[in-house]
């Protein structure tokens, strides 16, 4: 039962408002935050405490509930659903953030807790993370960078970048581009329907990988020394390699090779587009 | 022409080539004219770019702004003015405001929040993402196709229902993308019609089939439907 | 990229105090709403944004942009405070606004094509060579990335360290970039 120690309210009459309050936290609290419409920035600094700083219409007031559970913020509107607000958040390194908004961009920085991230019409963007980090727009890119654990970033009408990225990884779009770039995984599955999609990562021993897209073109890295079965299927498209492979089957519109000991499994699927295996670093996106 | 004295003429200029390096290449200039004569051409760009006017645009751009912020008669809320991608709405009706309070409330995964005039009713905390659909070993089946085709027909009803209460960016944008998995899903059944043994082109259309039915469920889940 | 308050470059027009002075007062109007206010800031800010607009991403987009920013201003004009002046806030929204539509628009693709080519297909003398072209017009054939960083660096009055930050870039290009586009556009002005 959230239990509310502290409500913060602001509101003004007339002029635009502002909000500005910092509240203490103990260790393994949570941060919360559901917006409407506006921005959700978050940054990290080294104090035990979260400073909410708020940009409003003198209409809404910030609701900031806080229990032994962490802190939950959100506006409410004096008459009707409230208008844009944009914050900015500071909170310490370690905390779990979990944002949500419909027209909202959201951007967080230098996280190494868990992070979900959900919004409708609007970007996510985010620096850091670790543990479980989910991303989500429909309508917006989806961008994640230096961050660790089990990831999952979806879009739906954009495209979804990630780079130095280590962990299980899950990235899915319909209409938009999945650029993956410096991961190091086991275990990293791209899907996108009308979309190119680029791997510029690790391909480990034991270690699974799919990357699928109906409309477009697939760049993946393969090093030489990898140990790797690779299944290759297009119905439309062209293969080709960086280096020699020696197919080791064949089917209509599918065939395998295996590089070294064949430990790993690589599953490239593009219906009607090109599919290309480079070693690492030689993969670039063509134009 | 490109060399090494050439390329510091422009850190040289700006005042940011290191000191040991200016030197060298004022003594260097002392020396060669032609560097000299790119010097001054390069501080002529400089000085040039420095006196530049800002013009105004060609066509008096206020009345789209009126428009689009609400303030001309008449005026519908604010439209994307960018084709390829709509920002955020900046101006709501009422029940496009209801609609996407419910979206929050869904995508917060929680009923601690909604905002509906007066309104207290808690919709079930549904997951925006649905569990995933079994893999269909033959797609083109046709047993597994009715079956499919039942499961979208729920949802597009039930979507239909709900729409209402989604906002017209929301609603344009699952539209244009089930029509592109549409098209993929015609695309691998035109191709699986003529091999439909295949394994790939079976597993490939029952991949798109799935990513159908996974967004259906996400927008009915926005739309704060049941189905 | 969000522009730090670190990141502002100095206007390079002084206002007076009066202009100042009215206009924090028409800022505060339209914030409360009022559309009449608005349109006079329009008025007074719309050749420097438009321009920015044009000189960074191109001539087509730039309409299209300078509606973006000004409708975006009004929406956030409750968080302007009016500790800087309004043209000032403005001007970083602006220019928020073009760096984010700049990736959109997808110009990440040959940005920094740097090769001879790119650059002396911007040198190439124009029909007229009696006049001396337009030093817009050449700064258009530049190359995206060169344009941008010159436009940033020798209009805008960023330092290589800031002008790395907002591209997504490391300063050495940055100057590697200038110089180029420099050396590109002598050739207009004889």
């Amino acid at each position: 039962m959230l239990a509310t120690l502290a409500t913060l309210t602001a509101l003004a009459l007339g002029a635009p408002q502002q909000t500005d309050t910092t509240l203490p936290v103990r260790s393994g609290a949570r941060l919360e935050v559901e917006n409407f419409g506006g921005e959700i920035a978050v940054k990290t600094w080294s104090r035990s405490a979260v400073r909410v700083t708020a940009s409003h219409s003198s209409r809404d007031r910030i609701e900031i509930g806080a229990s032994d559970a962490g802190l939950h913020v959100k506006a409410e509107g004096h008459r009707g659903p409230p208008h844009v607000v944009d914050y900015e958040i500071t909170v310490p390194a370690w905390m779990a953030l979990n944002l949500s908004g419909v027209y909202t961009d959201i951007n967080v920085e230098g996280a190494q807790g868990e992070i979900t991230a959900e919004t409708v019409h609007g970007t996510v963007n985010v620096s850091g993370g670790s543990g479980n980090v989910s991303l989500k727009s429909v309508e917006g890119v989806v961008t994640l960078e230096k961050a660790r654990g089990r990831i999952d970033l979806y879009s739906v009408n954009e495209e979804i970048k990630a780079s130095n990225v280590s962990g299980d990884l899950t990235a899915e779009t319909v209409n938009g581009d999945i650029t993956l770039r410096q991961i190091e995984s086991s275990n990293a599955e791209a899907n996108t329907v009308n979309g190119d999609i680029t791997y510029d990562g690790t391909i480990r021993d034991g270690g699974r990988y799919r990357f699928a897209t109906h409309d477009g073109s697939l760049r993946v890295s393969v090093p030489e020394k990898a140990n790797v079965a690779v299944s290759v299927s297009t119905f439309n498209g062209e293969f080709n390699s960086c280096f020699p492979v020696q197919l080791t089957g064949k089917a209509k519109h599918r065939f395998n090779f295996t590089i070294g000991s064949g430990s790993a499994r690589l599953e490239l699927e593009s219906f009607d587009g090109d599919i290309k295996i480079c070693p690492p670093g030689a993969v670039a996106k063509e134009e | 022409m490109s060399d090494a004295w050439t390329e510091r003429l422009s850190e040289y200029i700006d005042g940011i080539l290191p000191e040991g390096e200016c030197v060298a290449l004022e003594a260097h200039l002392e020396a060669c004219a032609s560097c000299r004569a790119t010097l001054d051409e390069l501080r002529r760009v400089v000085a040039r770019a420095r006196a530049l006017d800002d013009r105004p645009p060609a066509t008096d751009l206020w009345p789209g702004i009126a428009t689009g912020i609400g303030l001309a008669p008449g005026a519908h809320p604010i439209v994307s003015l960018a084709r390829r991608r709509a920002r955020r709405r900046l101006a709501f009706t009422v029940p496009e405001l209801a609609a996407a309070a419910i979206a929050l409330a869904i995508l917060s995964g929680g009923a601690a929040w909604l905002v509906l005039r007066g309104s207290k009713a808690v919709p079930t905390a549904t997951t925006a993402t649905p569990a995933p659909m079994p893999m269909l070993v033959n797609a083109s089946a046709p047993g597994t196709n009715a079956r499919y085709a039942a499961a979208v027909a729920d949802l597009e009803r039930a979507l239909e229902q709900g729409r209402g209460r989604l906002d017209t960016a929301t609603v344009r944008v699952i539209e244009k993308n089930l029509s592109i998995i549409d098209r993929a899903i015609r695309e691998a059944q035109s191709a699986l019609a003529a091999d439909p043994g295949n394994a790939y082109l079976n597993l490939h259309l029952a991949e798109q089939m799935r990513r159908k039915l996974e967004l259906l469920r996400r927008a009915n889940a926005l739309a704060g439907a049941r189905s | 990229m969000e522009l730090t308050t670190s990141g502002v470059a100095t206007l390079r027009r002084d206002r007076d105090q009066a202009a100042g002075d009215a206009e924090a007062a028409d800022a505060a109007l339209a914030a409360s709403g009022d559309g009449r206010a608005f349109e006079r800031l329009y008025r007074v800010h719309v050749a420097r944004i438009h321009s920015l607009a044009r000189r960074m991403i191109d001539s087509d987009a730039a309409d299209d942009v300078t509606q973006d920013v000004f409708i975006r201003a009004w929406t956030k004009l409750g968080t302007f405070r009016g500790d800087a002046a309004f043209g000032t806030w403005l001007y970083r929204l602006a220019m928020n606004v073009i760096l984010a539509r700049r990736t959109t628009l997808g110009s990440e693709r040959g940005r920094y094509d740097d090769s001879e080519g790119a650059l002396e297909t911007a040198a190439r003398p124009g029909a007229a060579p009696e006049l001396s072209m337009d030093l817009e017009e050449a700064m258009s054939r530049l190359p995206d990335g060169a344009r941008q960083v010159f436009v940033l660096h020798d209009l805008e009055g960023y330092k290589h360290e800031e002008i790395a930050e907002m591209l997504g870039i490391v300063p050495g290009t940055s100057k590697s970039q200038l110089h180029h586009a420099r050396m590109a556009l002598r050739q207009h002005l004889e």
